[in-house]
């Protein structure tokens, strides 16, 4: 799919599909990832969203979005590669189901375009009280991650197998680069991202608006745009010749074991090593979980994803303290007998289908579809799911193992109780 | 058999329900232009019958998670387990199992029928011995140990240890490390042969099938068992709560809470109930109100600051959760300002704006063939019909929903809170 050009770097796609009863419009800024603006950048999109020069407070905004029939506004802040995404987005009911036949797309779609471009400022920063709000929601949000031990471990193992790089901070950010946000540096922010961002506007939803790219157009006209493509140049993960373990202890009843491993193959094209990486440990049928976790009873969850755009591959695990040593031999011996084929046809054959079926399944839903969509963005031709599933159905044995043979251990994190410390 | 056909015109939606001979009940919503099919295979039976008698028969008490172990020992059969048989077919398959329901789940793009055949009959194949049981109390004994390091978990199970004297509601779903222990294969078969009778089942299917086909396969697939008559024995429980306050140490960043307001009903909440309750809720607390402007501009709530209407067999309540620095003054402001609404009525612009909120969230469930299931599986089990909750909402008024206050009880609300160590 080729995007529609609406100015220098801001493309629009429609992404048309026509099961759906609601209408989704996302703006998704790209920015190089550096450690040192993404706080700042990671609390833009929330001030941005809770006020704006029309809509004084967030009260008043929130009521005009119940007025659109309960319009979803929607923020999250991720690394794709290595540019942090800002996504701002707004899902609401198509025209047809209003209660008066009211335009509810396009009011839903200027309101979002009004947040964004047309933010309550005082100057040339953003009022104080507005920041601050939302500097302390932040402050909470990040402090937060401990509390969810899963996420916590995994958090804790991409700071350390990234060490020095710009990709070892986290999406959100630190409290302490936090405390350094005021409404200047963000209305800064503000103008950056308008400025320099690679911006990709997506409208997921039965027909697409009369003139809904022009007027997006002419919001950026009075912007000198230069697009900062920084993030472009992906860097992968290299391989250690030492593997790097690290052991934390907090007061947990559970232990959490996350591994990491670089990869020979990577980039966007890498799909053999999303094969390879379900088969050691995607679904029912993987290693990780017909062996280490039902047959051994090692884990109560054990199982493996795939990053193609850095080059590294994660396996997440729930363990009983006394288990860890054990589970890390076992889940090992399990992707080296992947290395080996040493699996199944039929898994090789479920592996695909269940990728297949993952893929095909992300039609019926609007977020997944806008999330595949905003992901794309490291490869010129933008491929659509079934295109991808066209690929891993042509991929051979042969080219799984040899992605599997690329595997390396490069980092090991573990979550532990502190009893027997 | 009977089968009844539903129509809306504001959705363009129907469905067929199917009662079949030996009581099993049959939800199909046709929706062709999905590539998923989404599937469930339910009973009325959960964590909270943990005592009764069958067609009248001596009293019998199971120990508590019960209802959950089977739902991890059904997975497998004689001629081997479930995911096993679902790896060929690359659906996404799962279960879970609540305070008054266990389902057993997939979703597939592809080779729907063979999958249906599938969860049919390995739910319908019980297969125990003493020795598969005592492999699962080690699975689940993990399980468990994993919802004790979970802070939002425990801060709403506190909650209803605090709210219910006896009523069965407030015990874990999975258990305990000991209950679980008492479990042997006999008592599977006694709750198996009581509550997986199809007179107390029910079947809810979305997406592209042909509803007729697939109700005649069920018919023909299904067990013609007669249908049994189940006493579920519920212990007293006082109009009171145990006790106001309760508070929990564990590894967090800042506290988490769950205020709630137990509600002593007179009967089962009707679907008229639900939504007059969802509408009070968003009317206290949702982000356009009075209280929540005060609870951020106080800096006592974030984000993650939320509310609850929980209800099911015999228990019902209103529940506020987040995390904030003073749980105590948030619980104080949600008690100030009951009692400020009950004084001076529901404001009217807040009135039409959630109702407006509410109307559009009906709208968009039909957007996926998961929430569609989901809203059947409420309906078998509270037995209503899911449609009519666009016309109740339609119509209401804001006297309809000012009776709803005087179930809102000072004296009956308690506090729980997960504090850091």
């Amino acid at each position: 799919m080729k995007p529609t050009v609406i100015a220098e770097g801001v493309d629009g796609l429609f992404i048309q599909n026509n099961r759906f009863n609601t209408t989704l419009v996302s703006f998704n800024f790209y920015l190089p990832l550096a450690e040192k603006d993404v706080s700042v950048n990671a609390l833009l999109p929330y001030v941005l969203t809770s006020c704006s020069q029309k809509y004084k407070t967030f009260t008043e905004l929130n009521l005009a979005l119940n007025m659109l029939y309960g319009a979803g506004l929607s923020v999250s802040v991720s690394k794709i590669g290595d540019a942090q995404l800002i996504k701002i987005a707004i899902s609401v009911i198509n025209d047809e189901y209003s209660i008066d036949n009211e335009q509810v797309i396009q009011k839903a779609t200027d309101l979002l375009m009004n947040l964004i471009f047309e933010p309550k400022v005082d100057g040339e920063a953003f009022c104080e009280t507005d920041v601050e709000r939302e500097k302390r929601k932040a402050r909470e949000h990040i402090l937060g991650e401990i509390n969810d031990k899963r996420l916590y471990a995994r958090k804790r193992l991409i700071a350390e197998m990234f060490k020095g790089s710009e990709y070892a901070v986290s999406a959100y950010g630190t409290t302490e680069l936090l405390d350094k946000v005021d409404g200047t540096a963000l209305f800064n922010a503000w103008q950056n991202m308008l400025s320099t961002a690679y911006v990709r506007v997506q409208l997921v939803g039965k027909t697409l608006p009369d003139n809904f790219f022009a007027a997006i157009t002419d919001k950026f006209s009075k912007y000198n745009r230069k697009v900062n493509n920084g993030y472009k140049n992906l860097t992968e993960l290299k391989p250690r010749t030492e593997i790097n373990n690290v052991t934390e202890r907090l007061d947990v009843a559970q232990g959490k074991l996350v591994m990491g491993f670089s990869s020979d193959v990577w980039g966007t094209d890498a799909y053999a090593l999303t094969v390879a990486t379900d088969i050691f440990g995607g679904g029912t049928y993987s290693g990780l979980f017909s062996n280490v976790r039902e047959k051994l009873s090692l884990c109560y969850y054990c199982s493996a994803s795939a990053n193609k755009n850095k080059g590294y591959v994660m396996v997440d695990s729930g363990v009983e303290f006394k288990n860890a040593a054990c589970a890390k031999e076992e889940i090992l011996n399990q992707l080296k007998l992947v290395q080996n084929g040493e699996f199944e046809d039929n898994v090789f054959a479920a592996s695909k289908k269940n990728i297949l079926n993952s893929l095909n399944s992300s039609y019926d839903s609007l977020g997944a579809l806008d999330n595949w969509y905003c992901a794309n963005i490291y490869c010129d031709d933008i491929k659509a799911p079934e295109e991808v599933g066209k690929i891993i159905t042509d991929l051979t044995l042969e080219e799984i193992i040899s992605a599997a043979k690329g595997i390396k251990l490069n980092t090991v994190f573990m979550l532990l109780g502190k009893e027997g410390e | 058999m009977k089968t009844q056909i539903f129509k809306n015109d504001i959705l363009k939606e129907n469905y067929s329900l199917a009662t079949l001979d030996n009581g099993l009940k049959v939800y199909i919503m046709e929706k062709p232009e999905f590539n998923t099919v989404y599937a469930v295979f339910g009973t009325k039976y959960g964590s909270i019958d943990t005592a009764f008698s069958l067609n009248g028969g001596k009293t019998v008490k199971v120990p508590e998670g019960i209802a959950h172990f089977l739902e991890h020992k059904l997975f497998e059969s004689e001629d081997g387990d479930a995911f096993t048989k679902y790896a060929k077919t690359g659906a996404y398959a799962n279960a879970f199992t609540s305070f008054d329901k266990t389902c057993y789940l997939f979703s597939c793009s592809s080779m729907f029928e063979e999958n249906l055949d599938i969860l049919l009959n390995f739910v319908q194949s019980p297969y125990f011995t003493a020795a598969t049981v005592e492999k699962e109390q080690g699975i689940i004994g993990q399980e468990i140990r994993m919802y004790d390091d979970s802070p939002s978990w425990c801060v709403l199970f506190n909650t209803l240890r605090a709210m219910y004297h006896n009523n069965p509601v407030k015990i874990d779903i999975a258990g305990t490390v000991e209950s679980i222990a008492q479990i042997d294969d006999k008592l599977l078969y006694e709750c198996y042969n009581t509550f997986y009778n199809p007179s107390n089942m029910f079947i809810c299917i979305a997406g592209n099938v042909d509803a007729t086909k697939v109700i005649a396969k069920i018919s023909s697939l299904v067990k013609n068992t007669a249908p049994v008559k189940i006493e579920r024995i519920t212990p007293d429980e006082p109009e009171t709560v145990v006790s106001g306050y309760i508070e929990k140490n564990l590894d967090v960043a800042l506290p988490l809470f769950c205020f709630g307001y137990k509600l002593n009903l007179k009967n089962e909440p009707t679907l008229y109930d639900t939504v007059c309750f969802d509408v009070l809720l968003k009317i206290i607390s949702s982000d356009i109100t009075p209280l929540y402007k005060k609870l951020t501009d106080e800096k006592l709530i974030n984000d993650e600051f939320d509310g609850e209407f929980f209800t099911g067999r015999g228990y019902a309540a209103l529940l506020f959760d987040g995390e904030s620095a003073e749980p105590k003054r948030v619980a104080e402001s949600i008690k100030q300002e009951v009692l400020r609404i009950k004084k001076e009525g529901i404001d009217k612009e807040c009135f039409e704006a959630v109702k407006r909120d509410i109307y559009g969230g009906v709208i968009k469930r039909y957007n996926s063939v998961e929430d569609i299931v989901m809203s059947f599986i409420d309906s078998a089990v509270c037995d209503y019909n899911s449609f009519d909750e666009l016309e109740i909402i339609k119509n209401l008024k804001v006297e309809d929903v000012e009776k709803y206050l005087e179930y809102l009880v000072l004296e009956n609300t308690v506090l729980s809170v997960v504090s850091p160590r």
